[in-house]
């Protein structure tokens, strides 16, 4: 029945589903799946860690630097040799270069959108932005895509979302901890910690009366969705409050103090440290993110003195601690900011937003680390030779993470749109 | 369509039905089925009378027939053949050619109907797919012959009509006739109703196109079907209908612009027709409901109970729960009209404006956000929301609210610039600001930033004013309705002149003001802002941009005469399916206007009336309520254009639709299923139970924890509620409220799409209720229940030992309290706000002293301590116990509820913390937080 196989594929039947479920989430194919035992994570479960480095980093003073070009271009760090051979990055990332061999070095990728909300936008979705229409983040297709433990969010952001669900929904955002961990201090998240002096046992009290109270349409929710979502999401929320799992996993001063102290004490580290406490206990996709990168003026004395230590060191322990844990080779790592800045430095010792030449970090899940993919020019003006363009990272991405960025979805007005609409996956990660 | 030659087709319909009952479809399908409707017409000619003129004529035969060999005299139409066969085998579609992109280097107009676009890219171009001295060689017959040359795969057979259709049109020159052909005027197809009794019977239809010359032509097998439901029927390419269960859905025919629906039913019981119980049908409403519920052998559930009305109704219409009071009084009620009454009553509240004014600042896209006036957004947002709410609460008729929207201009007839700063500087400044809602027009809907252009103005007038879905016609021809992209672009040119800015004519007035202002040839910087903000705030008037209308574009072509003459298309503006419109006229938005009240509009009222139905039903009669197209038609079409009509012919008068709406029984139903009407969601035949709206939800939980006092503010004040004037302000970083509301799926109102609210549960929402630090707060606030009831406790328990702030005998309040009434009733609340919140509070504190007064009289006391007495439950337990259920699920505990919650709690540390947790249950629970 060649009219649904080819062309015409949406039936008008399948658009007025999406939009009777404007939130986005399918309620029915959750309750289907729960239903037929799908929804239980596997050990091997795929997974994904986003850092998220707000306001564009500089390639040139970290992982493209340009030792050849002309001191104005070049400024004032040295590269280093890594744990690769013939792999160089910047000297104030020491422990990053260690551990070389666990990610790949992405050069050259390339866009055109110099602002911070559209690049912002376009380095989280793969997708060049549309003003009609807000594409979903990484973790809220991860949502989308996988289910958790039943006491456990799916995606989480640390400390705010970087990124909307868009036209999925706010189903599928990322639940925000509001809030980054402090070393050796207890942790807790909005609505998901007891508070106000509760314990355990009063909550099973109060939830054993919830459950002799909440009677009145025994017999009939299996026959609405509402009704039904609503004794699911009530379970998982219970769940979540009384199990210790999720709680444990939030609580950072849980973690043995010289594993946390890998991660550096401070709220970059110990939000690194969180998303791999996270990702261990079964959560799917965790972002964390990290401002101050939009160095107008003195770059240097910002990447030297604060940002580029907080960000060697954080990362560098996130990548050894999920390789110890054996979990890198299920959990797909990015490092990215909305685009790179001008290699010529300013008057004011700074560097200005520059999406043509960009850096960013693939690792884990299967992609093949110890590399660098891709190139810029001799000032690291632009891609050297063909860009990677954000839509093929993002296409690379899922890859690892085992979602097919051909998938379509249907945005509440029944619009099908891909994950990623114009991207390939960059074969040398893979190969 | 015309409405009489219909519901002649219904009963023609069922003699059909009757006609092909003995056939399985395959049987019928190898028939020449033509033939067969042309003879079934023939007899429905003589037995039915007056719709037949239309089959006296003569219907052409299908081009399966008449193009069945490879050569012939007739020559196949561009048009009416060529392109409809190819969308009916795919070719056009979005996976395939019609991609922006194209496919294998050749594109089509996606869905078809850009005649010359498609004729190019046939004809024209480095690599034609058509071959005019050797046809066969085309590729466009070549290659869908051919599975191993054609990534599409084979989509027809060699020798096959189809392929003979483009053979002959090539031979015959490969012309475009569209330019010439007469326009569709009606896709006809029968039958125009089926009605199944079983799964797996079988109905061909037939689709013929009428066209303005007088041609009729039978286009099945060049029409594409598509079912909405393939749950209740399918249908494959050629027309046929299976049944596959019970329910009732569309099949949807489309060809050329032109898209039919047939309606198909199997009834779900065997209790139709004769068999359908008696049911009452006290309104006109009622009886289009059942009329279709008899065709699906649904039965109505029964009606609601009181206390379940109440709130219901309370919801709906006015986004708040009921007091406990008002249930106790409602429930004690024996006046048979009770209902009635209390739906008038409700209507005159100042929270069904709220609600409604909120509604409709969705549906318009009140958004600070998008406000233009950086200095005044928030200002802006409210005078947009008070402008709303003073015309609802007024009843204002719908028709003219929309037009004092959509004719808006800044200034108002004759206003001098300077006079129109001086006027807006009178709502701007902080002490004591005229109400906007006085003025006469509301210029913010065109004002938005994200209506700047007048495509994104086209976009948000259909969604708003007709609830019509256009964004798809504004690259390609409208998948599920007539709209082809040059209709968009003919109705965009209304828009094309009304402008929001700087008025050009007004320079000069403007640098003078600056210039008085001592900002004379500053750049208009933020330190030039924040001066001109201080200004406004004083009350001084300062310039501001101001929405226009520009001079026509016909004049400008004019002036711009030989600069650049030929760049710029003069698009005639045409409405929606209608008439061109005299571009003469510098503001076209007056035509505009008299289109949208024309009785020939066949979407305003319409979109409204539904809307306002989706409201108190949860589904529209058109669902989504916004999206009215013609393969999305109505479930009850009797229904909905009953509703309309008479909502016109009442003055557009929305408290008519209101009353009309929720006296009917149908929205008094229970939500209690029987086995007939279990599954049914989109017949009316029960109340279909739903989350609560977010700004609903917010409120309600706020409600229903306040103390006394504050329940009775919040009922009269609505200037901190989620209903209320700040629904539209910037939202402030996902703290407060605005977390809340997010969550619960408050629409951003950025594209004035109803389908930016979110009605789904989530597990988010649910984790707010049950454990967000929020969420607790409410309970044990200091204005609370909870506080309330404890105060009462303690001061009772310390035997009053402790003296009060002040102390009063319940006399001397009962006094007091008069006269602040009285003093309240004399100020006039607009005139002298002032004054009148602060009697309001005099008032309201006076009577939180006398309820906490009572209280603690009509109560023994609680002895304070870590045990709870068993003998105070079992006294004072029950009363509060009954209170908290009023307060969250508006009725009374029944006794089995009543005893658990009495034994939680007798087990409880206190008897506060106890209540603390029956009240944080009582919010959990479903039938708190979904409207049934």
């Amino acid at each position: 029945m060649a009219t649904h196989r080819f062309c015409d594929g949406v039936r008008r039947r399948d658009f007025l589903q999406v939009g009777a479920i404007a939130g986005g989430l399918s309620l029915a194919s959750y309750l289907k799946m729960a239903h037929a035992g799908e929804v239980a994570p596997s050990a091997k479960a795929k997974a994904g860690i986003l850092i998220y480095l707000t306001g564009g980093p500089s390639h040139l003073d970290t992982f493209d630097l340009k030792p050849d070009a002309p001191a104005e271009y070049r400024g004032e760090f040295n590269p280093i040799e890594t744990n690769v051979p013939g792999i160089r990055i910047g000297e104030h990332l020491p422990q990053m270069a260690r551990c070389a061999d666990k990610y790949a070095v992405l050069r050259g990728v390339s866009h055109t959108l110099a602002a911070h909300e559209l690049g912002r936008m376009y380095m989280n979705t793969g997708n060049r932005p549309l003003p009609s229409l807000t594409y979903p983040g990484y973790g809220s297709v991860v949502s989308m895509e996988m289910e958790s433990a039943p006491d456990l969010p799916k995606a989480v952001s640390i400390p705010n979302s970087i990124h909307p669900a868009g036209y999925l929904g706010i189903a599928h955002s990322p639940l925000a901890t509001g809030a980054t961990p402090t070393f050796g201090r207890p942790f807790q998240v909005r609505g998901t910690a007891l508070g106000r002096g509760l314990t355990v046992t009063d909550v099973e009290r109060r939830q054993q009366l919830l459950s002799d109270l909440d009677t009145t349409f025994r017999g009939v929710d299996n026959d609405s969705e509402v009704l039904n979502g609503l004794d699911r999401f009530s379970e998982q929320a219970h769940n979540i409050i009384s199990s210790s799992n999720a709680r444990q996993a939030f609580d950072v001063s849980q973690e043995n103090p010289a594993v946390a102290k890998r991660f550096g004490e401070n709220g970059f580290g110990q939000s690194c440290l969180l998303a791999v406490r996270l990702i261990e206990s079964g959560v799917r996709f965790v972002t964390v993110g990290i401002g101050g990168w939009d160095t107008h003026q003195d770059n240097f004395s910002k990447l030297k003195t604060d940002l580029l230590p907080q960000l060697d060191t954080g990362v560098a322990a996130l990548f050894s601690t999920l390789a110890e844990r054996g979990l890198l080779e299920s959990t797909s790592v990015m490092v990215t900011g909305e685009f790179g800045r001008t290699p010529k430095i300013n008057a004011r010792g700074g560097r200005d937003h520059w999406p043509r030449a960009m850096f960013v970090l693939l690792g884990g899940g299967g992609m093949k680390g110890g590399q660098v993919i891709g190139a810029s020019d001799d000032k690291g003006m632009g891609p050297a030779s063909q860009a990677i363009t954000p839509d093929n990272v993002a296409a690379s991405f899922y890859k690892s993470l085992g979602i097919d960025h051909h998938k379509e979805y249907h945005t509440n007005i029944g619009r099908p749109v891909m994950i990623v609409r114009n991207g390939h996956v960059i074969p040398e990660l893979f190969s | 369509m015309q409405r009489a030659e219909r519901d002649g087709f219904e009963t023609f319909t069922s003699y059909i039905d009757t006609l092909f009952a003995g056939y399985c479809w395959e049987t019928i399908m190898h028939l020449k089925t033509w033939l067969w409707i042309r003879r079934a017409g023939f007899v429905a000619l003589a037995a039915l009378m007056p719709l037949t003129s239309a089959w006296a004529a003569d219907v052409q035969a299908p081009v399966s027939e008449r193009f069945a060999d490879a050569h012939g005299q007739e020559e196949p139409s561009f048009q009416r053949h060529v392109l409809p066969l190819m969308g009916r085998l795919g070719c056009n579609g979005r996976a395939c050619h019609g991609s922006f992109q194209g496919q294998g280097g050749f594109r089509l107009s996606l869905f078809g109907y850009d005649f010359k676009a498609d004729h190019d890219a046939l004809t024209a171009g480095e690599k034609p797919r058509v071959n005019l001295k050797n046809p066969a060689e085309s590729l466009i017959v070549f290659k869908p012959t051919h599975e191993d040359e054609h990534e599409g795969g084979q989509r027809m057979e060699e020798g096959s009509w189809q392929h003979h259709i483009f053979l002959r049109w090539i031979e015959a020159g490969a012309k475009d006739d569209s330019a010439e052909q007469a326009s569709l005027t009606r896709l006809e197809v029968i039958p125009a109703e089926i009605q199944f009794k079983t799964e797996g019977e079988a109905v061909k239809l037939q689709a013929i196109a009428h066209w303005s010359n007088g041609d009729r032509e039978i286009v099945t097998p060049i029409s594409r079907f598509q079912t909405n439901d393939g749950s209740v029927a399918e249908v494959d390419e050629n027309g046929a209908v299976t049944c596959t269960g019970q329910g009732d859905t569309h099949i949807i025919v489309f060809y050329d612009n032109g898209i039919a629906s047939v309606p198909v039913i199997q009834p779900i019981s065997p209790e139709v027709a004769a068999n359908y119980p008696q049911v009452p049908t006290p309104t006109k409403v009622d009886e289009l409901v059942v009329q279709k519920l008899k065709k699906l052998g649904i039965v109505p559930s029964e009606l609601s109970s009181d206390a379940e009305f109440l709130r219901r109704v309370s919801l709906d219409m006015t986004g708040t729960l009921p007091t406990p009071d008002e249930i106790k009084a409602f429930l004690a009620d024996k006046s048979a009209d009770k209902r009635a009454q209390k739906i008038d009553e409700l209507l005159e509240r100042p929270t069904y404006a709220a609600w409604w004014a909120t509604r409709l600042c969705d549906i318009t896209g009140n958004n600070a956000q998008q406000l233009p006036n950086n200095a005044f957004r928030n200002e802006d947002s409210k005078q947009w929301y008070d402008w709303i709410e003073k015309r609802i609460a007024d009843n204002v008729p719908y028709d003219q609210i929309i037009a004092s929207i959509v004719l808006a201009t800044g200034r108002s007839a004759g206003q001098s610039y300077e006079d129109y700063c001086e006027e807006m500087s009178q709502y701007y400044r902080k002490k004591d600001p005229r109400s906007f809602a006085d003025h006469d027009t509301l210029p913010h809907f065109w004002a938005r930033r994200n209506v700047r252009t007048p495509e994104d103005k086209a976009l948000a007038f259909a969604y708003a004013f007709l609830g019509v879905r256009l964004q798809c016609a504004q690259c390609h021809k409208h998948p599920f309705d007539q709209w082809s992209q040059q209709d968009f672009e003919h109705f965009q040119a209304f828009f094309t002149n009304i402008q929001y800015g700087n008025n050009p004519a007004s320079s000069k007035e403007r640098a003078q003001m600056l210039e008085a202002l001592g900002l004379g040839g500053k750049k208009p910087n933020n330190e030039v802002q924040k001066k001109l903000q201080a200004i406004a705030a004083k009350g001084e008037p300062i310039p501001l941009q101001e929405l226009f209308v520009r001079e026509t574009n016909n004049n400008r072509n004019r002036n711009n005469k030989g600069k650049n003459s030929g760049s710029s298309r003069v698009i005639t503006p045409k409405v929606l399916g209608g008439e061109e419109v005299d571009s003469h006229e510098s503001d076209l938005r007056h035509s505009l206007m008299d289109w949208l009240r024309s009785p020939q509009n066949p979407y305003f009222a319409r979109a409204i009336v539904n809307r306002v139905w989706a409201n108190y039903f949860n589904v529209g009669i058109i669902e989504p309520a916004d999206d009215q197209n013609l393969a999305n038609p109505p479930s009850n079409e009797a229904l909905l254009a009953y509703l309309t009509q008479e909502f016109v012919a009442h003055g557009y008068d929305l408290k008519w639709l209101h009353r009309t709406i929720a006296n009917s029984r149908t929205y008094q139903l229970s939500w209690r299923p029987n086995p007939t009407n279990r599954l049914d969601t989109r017949n009316f035949s029960r109340a279909v139970p739903r989350r609560l709206p977010a700004e609903v939800a917010y409120d309600a939980l706020n409600f229903a924890t306040a103390s006394d006092a504050e329940m009775a503010r919040l009922l009269t004040d609505v200037s901190q509620r989620a209903i209320g004037p700040t629904s539209g302000y910037q939202q402030n970083g996902g703290r407060g409220a605005s977390y809340a509301l997010a969550t619960f799926g408050k629409p951003a109102r950025l594209t004035n799409c109803d389908c930016e609210r979110s009605m789904e549960p989530s597990l988010l929402q649910t984790l707010f209720l049950r454990n967000d630090g929020e969420m607790l707060s409410l309970l044990e606030r200091n204005n609370g229940w909870l506080a309330e009831v404890g105060k009462a406790e303690k001061s009772n328990s310390s035997q009053r030992e402790s003296p009060r702030d002040e102390e009063f005998t319940v006399e001397q309040l009962e006094r007091a309290r008069t006269k602040a009434q009285q003093i309240l009733a004399k100020l006039d609340k607009k005139k002298d706000e002032k004054e009148y919140k602060k009697a309001l509070l005099r008032k309201n504190r006076i009577e939180l002293q006398l309820i906490a007064m009572r209280k603690a009289e009509a109560k023994p006391a609680t002895p304070s301590g870590d045990k709870v007495d068993s003998a105070v439950v079992a006294q004072q337990g029950a009363q509060l116990v009954r209170e908290a259920y009023l307060r969250t699920l508006s009725r009374p505990p029944q006794q089995d509820e009543l005893d658990k919650s009495l034994a939680y709690l007798a087990d409880s540390e206190s008897l506060s913390s106890g209540l603390r947790d029956l009240l944080w249950a009582l919010l959990n629970t479903k039938e708190f937080i979904v409207n049934h």
